[in-house]
């Protein structure tokens, strides 16, 4: 079963991903934070990120960073509301950028399509 | 040996060499607050005091459009208004500031007056068949007319109103874009025009052709300020509404896609109920940011306020298992605020502070005068403190440490101060909780 990490400080947000990732047949894992997300990254294996950029503490953007620094290749989707962090180059290094919208279907279609490719 | 000078004579002295008595006048637009219309005024000033300088009388007109128009008309009316004027300023103890001051004061009450024939004094650039003194500020060329009756190139209407025939048309030009144009005469002494007196006025007509441009440029600055704070709010907006939307849709969803499941319709159904309060907080919130305005900051007695602050059913729900210790300093002055957003300020910042402060922990609050003119009131909490990334951030809007945070709490709290025209100061070190200090102007005793 391919394990999915999700990121997002909103916890009601939390709870649909992973309800509505784990009907899609996933192990998922929610984090409120950027540090909580470090932590779990170094000790246990993801297939795949799905991370909010604006969060209190460290954003989605640093986060990115740290884990790019640890030379850990995993795909990463970046899931937010807003649009005008698609300028910043830094999201380029995420493997996709999706803008947050009351349909799931974008999000998981590119879950799937990304875990499909690695 | 040392030898001490003073900065500035601070008595107008007709005496003086002309080129000493133009740079006093126009350093006074260096006191001044950013205005153009102050600007050109000392401008014109400059221009037209007294009898040896100069001229006795000065026109602007400003570009507006293609349309060169003339705004102020400075200088007096009739010979008895002029001899009046020159031995007012010839008297001792008249400094340069007062000179501006007066003929702030006499344009305002000719203003009425002359506004309806001036509005007459409108010129097209782009005519064909412009005439003097506008033409001057087309071909971008100091021109001195003399003999205007018997001269084709002068416009009628502009010598009736005027009624000289000699006059020195001087364009304001800036960048090479044309801002206006300045018109002097002698209209009172007849004095002849010479050519040091143009070679000084050319430099009058420099700087008010770059004040001119600066405060356009000004405008424009603040004009793309606010398009980025509104564009930034709008992204805000779109952000803290496009999360509930997510929620309430993604709910909704499960609850189509499997609707015979009561425990969970009911679960999704609470979730969506809380998703729209939270909506419309947020949108109460915002509506309540963007009101704020205070008209005069009225003198208030804050104790009271404080007291009842301590009163208020939210804080003291917040408050339980803390403790909160106010002291407020004998003999502490009325401040200037307004009563309402006091409140609101000191409320918020009690919020926050309660938010970080642990059980069995305290908050502070302290008001004390600071000097004569300053009373300040410090919060402050036992919390985890900030370090220096957080303390530069925490003004920034939008930014929130909380869930559901809005990040609006101190930008309200700075904008409220410096409307009261008083200030906020943060300090706080990690692990020494954090400090904020608000600067309240005292009102005066007496």
């Amino acid at each position: 079963m391919k394990k999915i990490l999700v990121v997002e400080d909103e916890k009601m947000l939390g709870l649909l991903y992973e309800e509505e990732l784990t009907k899609e047949g996933y192990e998922v894992v929610v984090v409120h934070d950027a540090d909580a997300a470090m932590d779990r990254v170094k000790s246990e294996q993801f297939d795949l990120i799905v991370t909010d950029i604006r969060m209190p503490g460290k954003d989605g953007i640093e986060l990115i960073a740290s884990i790019m620094g640890m030379r850990k290749d995993i795909p990463i989707i970046i899931n937010t509301a807003y649009q005008s962090y698609k300028d910043d180059f830094m999201t380029w290094a995420a493997d996709a950028y999706i803008i947050k919208s009351s349909s799931l279907d974008e999000l998981k279609e590119k879950i799937k399509e990304l875990l499909q490719e690695s | 040996m040392i030898e001490n000078y003073r900065f500035q004579p601070s008595n107008f002295n007709p005496d003086s060499p002309k080129e000493f008595v133009l740079l006093s006048i126009i350093a006074q637009s260096f006191f001044q607050p950013f205005s153009l219309e102050d600007n050109l005024l000392i401008i014109l000033t400059a221009l037209t005091s007294g009898r040896g300088i100069g001229f006795n009388r000065a026109m602007l007109f400003l570009k507006e459009g293609e349309k060169l128009k003339a705004t102020m008309w400075l200088g007096p009316r009739s010979p008895e208004e002029a001899e009046a004027i020159w031995t007012m300023l010839s008297s001792p103890g008249i400094g340069y500031a007062e000179l501006v001051d007066h003929n702030r004061d006499l344009i305002s009450r000719t203003l009425e007056d002359l506004q309806p024939k001036l509005r007459a004094l409108s010129f097209s650039l782009e005519d064909e068949n412009l005439l003097l003194p506008a033409l001057a500020a087309r071909r971008k060329e100091i021109i001195l007319v003399k003999d205007a009756l018997n001269e084709p190139l002068v416009e009628p209407k502009f010598l009736d109103f005027i009624g000289m025939d000699t006059f020195l048309c001087l364009p304001l030009i800036a960048h090479d874009e044309i801002m206006g144009e300045i018109v002097v005469d002698n209209g009172i002494t007849r004095a002849p025009i010479n050519t040091k007196d143009i070679e000084l006025a050319s430099l009058c007509a420099l700087l008010a052709g770059n004040y001119i441009y600066t405060t356009s440029l000004y405008k424009k600055v603040v004009e793309m300020e606010k398009m980025a704070a509104l564009g930034e709010m709008a992204a805000f907006v779109s952000h803290q509404l496009r999360n509930p939307i997510v929620a309430i849709g993604g709910f909704t969803q499960q609850l189509l896609d499997n609707p015979c499941n009561p425990e969970r319709c009911q679960r999704n159904l609470n979730i969506i109920q809380q998703e729209i309060k939270h909506l419309e907080k947020i949108i109460y919130k915002l509506s309540h940011f963007l009101k704020i305005r205070i008209k005069e900051p009225t003198p208030i007695d804050f104790k009271p306020i404080l007291t009842g602050i301590l009163e208020r059913t939210d804080i003291k729900a917040k408050s339980e298992n803390k403790k909160i210790s106010l002291r407020i300093n004998q003999g502490s002055p009325s401040i200037l605020c307004d009563p309402v957003y006091f409140e609101e300020a000191v409320v918020n910042l009690l919020d926050n502070a309660l938010d970080v402060t642990p059980a069995g922990g305290r908050v502070l609050i302290r008001a004390c005068p600071k000097n004569k003119k300053w009373l300040t009131i410090v919060i402050k909490d036992s919390g985890p403190g900030l370090d220096e990334r957080d303390r530069e951030k925490i003004f920034t809007p939008f930014y929130s440490t909380k869930e559901n945070g809005l990040g609006l709490g101190l930008l309200f709290v700075r904008r409220i101060m410096e409307t009261c025209g008083g200030k906020v100061e943060v300090q706080s070190r990690p692990g020494h909780g954090t400090m904020f200090k608000l600067y309240f102007k005292a009102k005066k005793r007496g």
